[in-house]
């Protein structure tokens, strides 16, 4: 059980700036996933929350108590990493056990732990192999139970699904996912997919370029992202950004698209518009649907696209038109579209939209 | 269309056969002086002058053997060689392991400290012997195991580390780094995983720093004298004395090539490695 | 792996005990203290020896007399001055120069004629690399047994397949004397550029060649703009460390032919080794071993350095 609160956190490598001061606090129990693209310094984080890099400034401490000068060993954390990094010339029960055996913990107890835990995690006929002789679920099954036998304070998971097969890592992700819910311990868990991200995450941290963007839950992060980074980061396909005006027209607050008008809904408009203001408007696909009826329902934009773009996915199609000379995306009903050239009415649910400011990417 | 393709199949013939024709040429001149310093240790010394030259002695004999291995010393010559290669593969393969893992894993001293070790194998030898000679006799360590086994050691040092560099550049440090934290120290995570994981190539970096030990002979031949005098020193022996001993220098080369020879063939897999210092990974 | 896990957290195994005093020390130099006996060593058996001769090239070093006198440069001006020094450099880039070359053609070609798998291939290539696992010493007597007249084969089985009488003597009478040193050196040492080669050729993908064969592109222009530009890095590599080797040459002449007849065949450290140990003029030989170095410090920087710049480690 454990809390882990950093400030200010520095690592530089020689001239490169991997993390350029970053406060976080992680509170007990949490699930955090730390999220963003390749290079935005999340490995970096995790791996100095771990003790194998050494921190360049700030402080991390845990339970309160600063670690900075502690050894990976003094600070009571387990890792599952990436490639697994199961010892090759170690049987899987040894794999298991290797970290008890650091802490002199005497042979029988030993094996009754990693009995136990083998037994947990089904794994009790693999225990005389080699990992070699695993398979990549098997391999993780271990990585886990290196950890669980410890029952450490702070859990790292740096990408562990990341080698694995598309199927199997749907599959692992839900065990990873169950494992927290069963044993609710402090778990940090980097990866650059948003899928598992949302998924995993009591809270996701969204870094760029050593900082972090936005962080919170998974939900608050894709409904009302910060900015255009963050929602462009998270959902697939990507919301769509339009450049366009915000400003007032006959007294209806709006974006204008090009010769497009598109009004905001009590709401969700900001309080004051004085003037116009560049913006990009942010569309996800699933907010815009088959229009249904005479009038599109409240808070809803009708617009007659011309498909040009199709692509089935089975349950749902997406949809490519252009609004104004910007192609948008639309998540709709398999049957609903057919082909591209296809004309169709779609109604724009205006009170999902993100707006951001065009210069600084922050949502308005 | 069917010429040309019938004209294309014997140009391939053609080469082919050429191919094989200079693997033949090649390969006998490899094996016909050791077929002929074979043949030689085990004829009597009646047949050397034969005209046409013996090919295959009538009456094999092992008399040569006898006189290289007694009469010459070649078997203290073997045991000499054999405490000080030994004795310097072990230290040489120890110390070049732990400090080509220092400049892998932690880039120790940067590039100059690499660079500064590899620059040791490319030193002229005769520029270090003559002042060691000079050194070892103000200590008494000349013509000592003890003397040779420390030249030795260092003359070896360069390959094993960058061999044993090369191979942990490339191995993933994640184990390691799994190790620490399972409650290891660098120390723990270094011999509990990272040397079992190298072991291979540490046996390899091994053999080859045998091989180097086995076969030296300047360094042997001003460091020792008539105590510790190695297994090729004892062909100085042999120089000079017109024809007499032929068979006792062909016999005691035979002796000493087996060694050698077989833990060169063995270890063939890493021999990219070991004659490039790691720099190619064959 | 379908079925379903369940964990009930264990009793937490907290952290391992604290570290000794001793052992944290050890822990937080851990990377000094890996480096530190080998560094040792190398101080006390290279970097000391070399200072050390520094100072004996500079005064009158002799064993049987205590004190020296400073003698300034004397002894490089003598070396520089002596005939016999300057030829055996000569010699020494002669001897290793044609060696290298001769090698490297030869090795090119076995390699090449080794990149096609064939039956029995890996026992040919566990016959070709033997020289190298055989001391130069051993080398220079089996050429010896070769070569000597009136015992070696050689010039029999050279007038067998003339038809006239050959009485050379290989070992005492020039030029065949530099021939068979250069003999014995590719003997041993063709190997060395074959095996590396080798590797390089077997490093270049076959489908750079498919392509070129789809494209009409003949055998001699895909050696020339596809196996040449790729094997060059290997090329360099191989020359610089043979070269580096080779100007040491010393072994098989030590064996062969005595540096003789006269001086004929002093290579710079036979040459060395004779004013040091035969001569007992040990501070001119370390004035020499020390320009010999510098000499060969040089080719390293030059060549070394930049090798390991074109072949990442």
């Amino acid at each position: 059980m454990a809390e882990v609160n950093i400030q200010r956190l520095e690592k530089h490598y020689g001239a490169f700036h991997a993390v350029r001061g970053i406060d976080l606090e992680i509170p007990d129990g949490e699930f955090t996933v730390l999220v963003g693209p390749s290079g935005c310094g999340k490995s970096t984080l995790l791996r100095t929350i771990a003790g194998l890099e050494e921190a360049s400034g700030g402080s991390i401490s845990i339970n309160g108590k600063v670690v900075n000068d502690d050894r990976p060993r003094d600070r009571d954390v387990a890792m599952v990493f990436q490639d697994y990094a199961l010892y090759p010339h170690m049987t899987v029960a040894n794999n298991i056990g290797f970290g008890l055996k650091a802490r002199k913990m005497p042979k029988a107890e030993i094996e009754k732990r990693v009995g136990e835990a083998a037994q947990m995690l089904g794994i009790v006929p693999l225990l005389e192999r080699f990992p070699r002789q695993l398979s990549g679920g098997q391999r993780q099954r271990v990585a886990i139970g290196r950890a669980i036998v410890r029952n450490p304070s702070i859990f790292l998971f740096d990408e562990p699904l990341s080698n694995l097969d598309a199927q199997l890592r749907d599959e692992m992700r839900g065990e990873i996912k169950r494992l927290h819910q069963d044993i609710a311990t402090t778990m940090i868990y980097v990866t650059h997919d948003q899928i598992e991200a949302m998924t995993l995450a009591d809270r996701i941290v969204l870094m760029r370029d050593g900082l972090i963007e936005q962080q919170g839950a998974p939900l608050d992060l894709f409904e009302r992202p910060a900015t255009t980074f963050v929602a462009g980061f998270l959902g697939s396909p990507k919301m769509s950004f339009l450049p366009g005006r915000l400003g007032a027209r006959d007294g209806q607050v709006g974006v204008a698209v090009g010769e497009h008008f598109m009004p905001l809904p009590q709401g969700r408009a900001p309080d004051t518009v004085k003037g116009e203001k560049s913006v990009l408007l942010g569309l996800r696909p699933e907010h815009i649907s088959r229009a249904q009826g005479e009038a599109p329902t409240p808070g809803s934009v009708r617009y007659d696209a011309l498909i040009d773009l199709v692509q089935p996915t089975g349950s749902r199609s997406y949809a490519t038109f252009r609004l104004g000379r910007e192609p948008v995306v639309a998540e709709l009903q398999a049957h609903d579209v057919s082909r591209a050239g296809q004309k169709l009415a779609l109604d724009i649910n205006m009170n999902r939209a993100s707006i951001f400011d065009a210069e600084t990417g922050r949502a308005i | 269309m069917a010429a040309r393709g019938s004209s294309f199949l014997s140009q391939r013939r053609l080469a082919s056969i050429g191919r094989y024709l200079l693997l033949g040429f090649f390969l006998l001149f490899v094996l016909a002086p050791i077929y002929w310093m074979f043949n030689t240790s085990i004829k009597p010394s009646s047949d050397y002058l034969a005209i046409p030259p013996v090919w295959f002695p009538d009456e094999p004999t092992l008399v040569h053997y006898e006189a290289a291995l007694f009469t010459y010393r070649g078997l203290q010559g073997i045991i000499n060689s054999l405490i000080v290669s030994l004795s310097a593969t072990a230290l040489s393969a120890l110390l070049g392991t732990l400090m080509a893992y220092s400049l892998a894993r932690f880039n120790t001293g940067g590039q100059h400290l690499s660079f500064w070790v590899l620059s040791q194998r490319f030193l002229p030898p005769v520029g270090i012997v003559l002042p060691v000679f000079l050194i070892y006799r103000n200590l008494g360590i000349h013509d000592t195991h003890f003397g040779l086994i420390m030249a030795y050691t260092v003359f070896t040092l360069p390959v094993s580390v960058w061999m044993m560099f090369a191979y942990f550049r490339q191995m993933p440090k994640s184990m390691e780094e799994a190790a620490l934290v399972d409650g290891w120290t660098r120390w723990q995570a270094f011999w509990r995983v990272a040397v079992p994981l190298a072991a291979p190539a540490i046996v390899a970096a091994a053999v080859f720093a045998f091989i180097a030990c086995w076969t030296e002979f300047f360094f042997a031949l001003v460091l020792t004298g008539r105590t510790a005098f190695t297994l090729p020193t004892v062909f100085r022996s042999f120089i000079g004395f017109q024809g007499a001993q032929y068979g006792e220098a062909a016999a005691l080369a035979i002796v000493s090539l087996g060694p050698s020879i077989v833990l060169g063939v063995l270890a063939q897999k890493h021999l990219v490695r070991g004659l490039t210092l790691g720099a190619v990974r064959g | 792996m379908a079925e379903v896990f369940r964990i009930t957290p264990m009793e937490a195994a907290g952290a391992p005990p604290r570290l000794s005093s001793l052992a944290a020390w050890s822990e937080r130099h851990f990377k000094w203290l890996l480096v530190a006996p080998a560094v040792l060593l190398i101080l006390a058996l290279s970097i000391y020896p070399l200072v050390f001769s520094l100072v004996v090239s500079f005064i009158n070093y002799d064993f049987q007399v205590p004190g020296h006198d400073f003698v300034g440069l004397r002894n490089f001006e003598r070396v520089i001055a002596d005939p016999v020094a300057r030829r055996s450099l000569v010699i020494t880039a002669f001897l290793s120069g044609t060696s290298v070359i001769i090698e490297f053609g030869l090795g090119l070609l076995v390699a090449l004629a080794m990149v096609k798998s064939f039956r029995g291939r890996g026992l040919v290539m566990s016959i070709l690399i033997v020289p190298l696992f055989i001391s130069p010493v051993i080398v220079g007597q089996a050429w010896t047994l070769m070569l000597q007249r009136p015992f070696g084969p050689t010039n029999y089985v050279l007038s067998q397949i003339l038809g006239q009488e050959v009485t050379i003597s290989w070992l005492t009478q020039a030029p065949w004397l530099y021939i068979s040193l250069i003999l014995a050196d590719v003997w041993q040492w063709t190997p060395f550029m074959f095996v590396i080669l080798l590797a390089g050729l077997t490093a270049i993908p076959n489908n750079l060649y498919e392509a070129a064969e789809l494209d009409g592109v003949g055998a001699w222009d895909a050696f020339r703009w596809i196996t040449l530009p790729h094997l060059m890095p290997m090329i360099l590599l191989a020359l610089t460390f043979r070269l580096l080797d080779a100007i040491r040459m010393f072994d098989t002449i030590f064996i062969m032919t005595g540096g003789g007849p006269g001086t004929q065949t002093y290579t710079a450290t036979y040459y060395l080794y004779t004013i040091g140990f035969a001569q007992f003029n040990l501070s001119q030989a370390t004035a020499g071993s020390w320009l010999f170095l510098i000499f060969t410090a040089l080719v390293v920087i030059l060549l070394v350095r930049r090798l390991l710049k074109v072949e990442p480690v």
